[in-house]
């Protein structure tokens, strides 16, 4: 795995532009909701940035600075989502999530992350295979026998541990509607562990590979060649994270493209009017981080020069119209957008372990995006992630909202 | 303490600090201080600590923490989102005033067509409020993070509008300023409770000792809320943008907007079709602009930029261009802009460059609204500078221009920076009251010694401009530097030193290197 030298030139090339905390011009709309990180717009200090946090793990990797109480809170606090690497990729050649990542694995290794909760974590897979340390036997309890699986498909619907334990809703929906489009899929049973993505986006890199090996073997000796998941976090781990432990050798789609896809081939009909005004959230890891990573090794050469030549993850083929299609595609459903969409979207404040450990500012985040979305007159906020989910229901109930979230698999489902 | 680690302030001073403004809007934590001491690529040598890292959040508050740093000699540097050199501390016992909290559109006057900002602004938050209003004001090209308030009063940029509009810093009007001593001064129509419409008079102007050329950088206290003046825009109200990142089209409506890219055979004849085009009062942008500059903005990767700058495409299009941005309020206004330019270009000698160039510009028109991608020349290996950076009369910056080889070949020569001797701009001001000059040079950092590059070529440029005379070189902030210009403008260092003494008799605010 890369270790904080691999992103020396990142480090060296910031020149505090500003670009990872704010809009990106052509995207620009007005005076609120123009910060895209959620560390910056909370607390302001630039330490609190991709910038700060890249300066921060030079200094650590040089030796400039120590580990002094509030660092690792510090670095902790970042829910990951990308925004800051996708605004900077937008005009620069760098990794800045990349280098928080190995920041966070760094402080793993030298004993001094992550935060205690996120230990929790890694304890729980060790033991139950999924990160709350609910029973591994009880992650397929919301299967019901009515669902049609096809044991010799080669899809497999990963479930993920959010959805599995707290939402079964929207594994009962996907379910439903994979079986409505007449998909053939099966689902890995005891064979699913946790895809990895709380161990990996706090740095504990080592469980979570165990993880990676895990799932990649069940895969193969079920012979799977598509994985579909209704999770943002599970599909970006299984694209941005196993590819730099092991090939893939699946196709991995999340819900949303298979409805899309459905309904382009007719296999789907929409026809119940559901009659809402909706905006939809993208989640990070289903947008600005969803692309496949294409490990590089190589050389930096002479004013920039990648050698070989680099594949970049810069946001651009996010999944960001398979959800708005099909939200088109429902009848009755008026989608509004919200000032900061697609790979500018503000994050929703789950990410990155933070929950856990700082739940306040979970809270805060999640509470601005639910601000942002009210803004638009929409009256459903609509996303296609557990983690979001769990996060927008904590802030409207909190804050005595009274608009309401959805999972877009279950407009979906009430569609049909 | 290792390298780079910070003297902390002393505990009683930081309480007063913290007394101001806060617990939450002070840190003397080293990793927040690390965010305000990383060499920047035009950074000479690596920034001193700062001892803390302090967000006001209201002008009294500015005012309270500039009467504590006079009190104890603490030197201040105001600054939002730090990306020059100066907003870096060149010395120990320095805060830094994080001007980000201060983020307030007060008032945006449609009528008599001005805004009132605090200096958090950002160019990103502001130009689509106005865009909204049919108004405009010119973007410093500093990305969309950049501090309008910045850009306006203390560190002017650069614009691609120059030529309709100004250079950045004559759009200030009123503005609110705490003197380096703690004193809060209203300048303009403001002093006299006026309103913000005018920045000078009755009596002294001041706003020339804030915006000077390019403006104090922090040198002079503290400005804390402006007035910026407003033009009428022509374009859409709200950016047409269409995309993902980094690969954005943003197109205008062709019936009132059009954009030519021209090439001449000489830098005469861009100088003469420049001049001629002002004559007419034709035009929304006008300028020669950089040619490898250019092609690091139209690609999206520095291997893609290597591709296209190795086909020489670029260098051989775009060596002498001159782009014309016609925007109209009816077709029949443009058809009449266009056939006035091209009685200009038939009559100058220029031709069209290929329609695939002119294609990457039509599709970005925000290359004219914004400029968020400069920050492409980044790329190369990181080490890129401005030079020159100073204006004066068209026909004398294009003297200058003619003058780059015989400093720059030898840099080119030894491999030193990237061959590219046209990456340089030209930008009328006003129609052509005068021009702008601009040189980005880039070099590797890979390359021995290559700190030492960006001071022996702007030693080089400015024996240039020594030998012939010319005003071609903004005078740099650096004693030394100051020093050896001076003579060539009016010996305005030693003003400019009497006036620090004046206002800054405690040498807290931002002190020169």
């Amino acid at each position: 795995m890369d270790t904080l030298k691999d992103y020396v030139y990142t480090m060296e090339s910031c020149n505090h532009c500003g670009q990872c905390k704010w809009i990106l011009g052509p995207k620009m709309k007005g005076w609120k909701y123009a910060e895209v990180c959620p560390i910056h717009a909370r607390y302001h200090f630039d330490a609190y940035s991709g910038q700060g946090l890249i300066n921060i793990a030079q200094e650590l990797l040089e030796g400039e600075l120590k580990y002094e109480d509030g660092l690792i809170e510090h670095i902790y606090t970042c829910t990951t989502c990308g925004a800051c690497d996708i605004n900077c990729k937008s005009i620069r050649d760098m990794e800045v999530l990349d280098t928080i990542l190995v920041l966070r694995a760094k402080c793993v290794e030298d004993g001094r992350g992550p935060m205690p909760e996120h230990k929790e974590f890694a304890r729980h897979v060790e033991s139950s295979h999924n990160i709350y340390g609910r029973a591994h036997n009880e992650r397929f309890k919301w299967l019901s026998k009515d669902v049609r699986l096809s044991e010799g498909a080669r899809v497999a619907y990963f479930v993920g541990c959010n959805t599995s334990y707290f939402y079964p809703d929207i594994a009962r929906n996907t379910v439903k509607i994979l079986n409505a489009g007449g998909m053939e899929f099966k689902v890995m049973h005891s064979e699913e562990y946790c895809c990895g993505a709380p161990l990996w986006r706090t740095g504990q890199i080592e469980a979570a590979m165990k993880l990676v090996e895990h799932n990649l073997e069940a895969f193969k000796g079920q012979g799977i060649k598509t994985v579909i998941t209704s999770c943002a976090e599970c599909y970006g781990t299984f694209r941005g994270f196993y590819p730099r432990i092991a090939e893939l050798n699946f196709e991995v789609l999340h819900i949303t493209e298979v409805i899309q896809g459905m309904l382009k081939d007719g296999k789907l009909k929409l026809s119940k009017n559901l009659n809402m005004k909706v905006t939809y959230h993208d989640p990070c890891l289903l947008g600005r981080l969803s692309e496949l990573y294409v490990p590089w090794k190589g050389e930096i050469k002479a004013f920039g020069y990648h050698e070989p030549p680099k594949q970049w993850r810069r946001g651009t083929n996010g999944v960001y119209e398979a959800p708005r299609d099909v939200l088109r595609a429902i009848p009755g459903i008026e989608l509004v957008e919200m000032t900061r969409n697609e790979e500018n979207a503000f994050c929703c404040g789950a990410g990155g372990g933070v929950p856990v450990a700082f739940p306040n500012f979970a809270l805060w985040t999640a509470s601005e995006r639910v601000d942002e979305a009210k803004s638009t007159g929409a009256e459903v906020i609509v996303s296609c992630c557990p983690f979001c989910e769990s996060n927008f229901k904590q802030a409207i109930n909190a804050n005595r909202d009274t608009i309401r979230y959805h999972d877009l698999t279950e407009l979906v489902l009430k569609a049909l | 303490m290792g390298k780079g680690i910070a003297m902390r302030l002393p505990k009683h001073i930081y309480k007063e600090f913290e007394n101001v403004v806060g617990p939450e809007y002070i840190s003397d934590r080293e990793y927040i201080l690390a965010a305000h001491r990383h060499p920047t690529t035009m950074s000479m040598r690596k920034p001193a600590s700062p001892d803390a890292v302090i967000l006001p959040g209201s002008t009294e508050e500015v005012q309270a923490i500039v009467r504590i740093c006079n009190r104890y000699s603490i030197k201040f540097i105001p600054t939002v989102s730090s990306c020059i050199a100066m907003a870096l501390p060149n010395q120990p016992e320095t805060v830094i005033l994080h001007m980000k909290r201060m983020n307030k559109i007060h008032e945006i006057n449609e009528e008599d067509r001005y805004a009132i900002i605090e200096p958090g602004v950002r160019h990103c938050q502001l130009k689509p409020e106005v865009m909204k209003r049919g108004l405009s004001y010119p973007v410093a090209a500093v990305g969309t993070g950049g501090s309008v308030l910045t850009s306006i009063a203390t560190a002017s940029g650069e614009n691609h509008v120059h030529y309709s509009s100004s250079k950045t810093n004559r759009y200030l009007l009123g503005f609110e300023w705490i003197l380096p001593t703690g004193e809060l001064l209203r300048v303009g129509s403001l002093a006299n409770e006026a309103g913000w419409f005018c920045p000078d008079g009755p009596g002294p102007s001041l706003r020339g000792l804030v915006k000077g050329y390019v403006g104090h950088y922090g040198g002079l206290g503290v400005v804390t809320k402006i007035a910026l003046g407003l033009d009428t825009w022509k374009g859409p109200e709200v950016m047409p943008t269409e995309g993902h990142s980094p690969s954005y089209k943003v197109r205008f409506a062709q019936d009132r907007h059009k954009l030519f890219i021209f090439k001449f055979p000489t830098l005469d004849k861009v100088r003469d079709a420049m001049i001629e085009i002002g004559r007419a009062e034709i035009g929304y942008a006008v300028l020669k602009y950089f040619n490898a500059t250019a092609a690091l903005m139209a690609t999206e990767s520095a291997n893609d930029f290597w591709e296209l700058w190795n086909s020489g495409l670029f260098q051989k299009e775009l060596a002498r261009p001159l782009y014309v941005y016609l925007a109209t309020w009816s077709s029949e206004e443009l058809a009449y802009e266009e056939s006035v330019l091209w009685d200009i270009i038939n009559e100058t000698g220029g031709e069209r460059v290929k329609e695939s160039i002119r294609l990457i510009y039509e599709d970005n028109m925000d290359f004219f609204v914004v400029v968020g991608t400069l920050q492409r020349v980044l790329r190369l290996g990181c080490g890129w500078a401005p030079n020159k950076l100073s204006a004066d009369s068209i026909p004398h910056i294009f003297k200058v221009a003619k003058a780059i080889p015989e400093f720059m070949d030898e840099f080119i020569e030894k491999g030193l920076v990237l061959n590219a001797p046209d990456n340089f701009m030209i930008i009328p001001w006003e129609y052509g009251h005068l021009a702008h000059i601009e040189q980005l040079y880039l070099w590797d950092q890979n390359i021995d010694e290559f700190g030492k590059i960006p001071m022996v070529f702007m030693q080089r440029s400015l024996e240039t401009d020594i030998r012939h005379g010319h005003h071609a070189t903004m005078p740099p902030r650096y004693k030394t530097m100051m020093e050896k210009l001076g003579p060539l403008y009016s010996n305005y260092h030693v003003w400019a030193t009497k006036i620090k003494e004046a206002f800054d008799p405690n040498m807290v605010s931002n002190p020169l290197p």
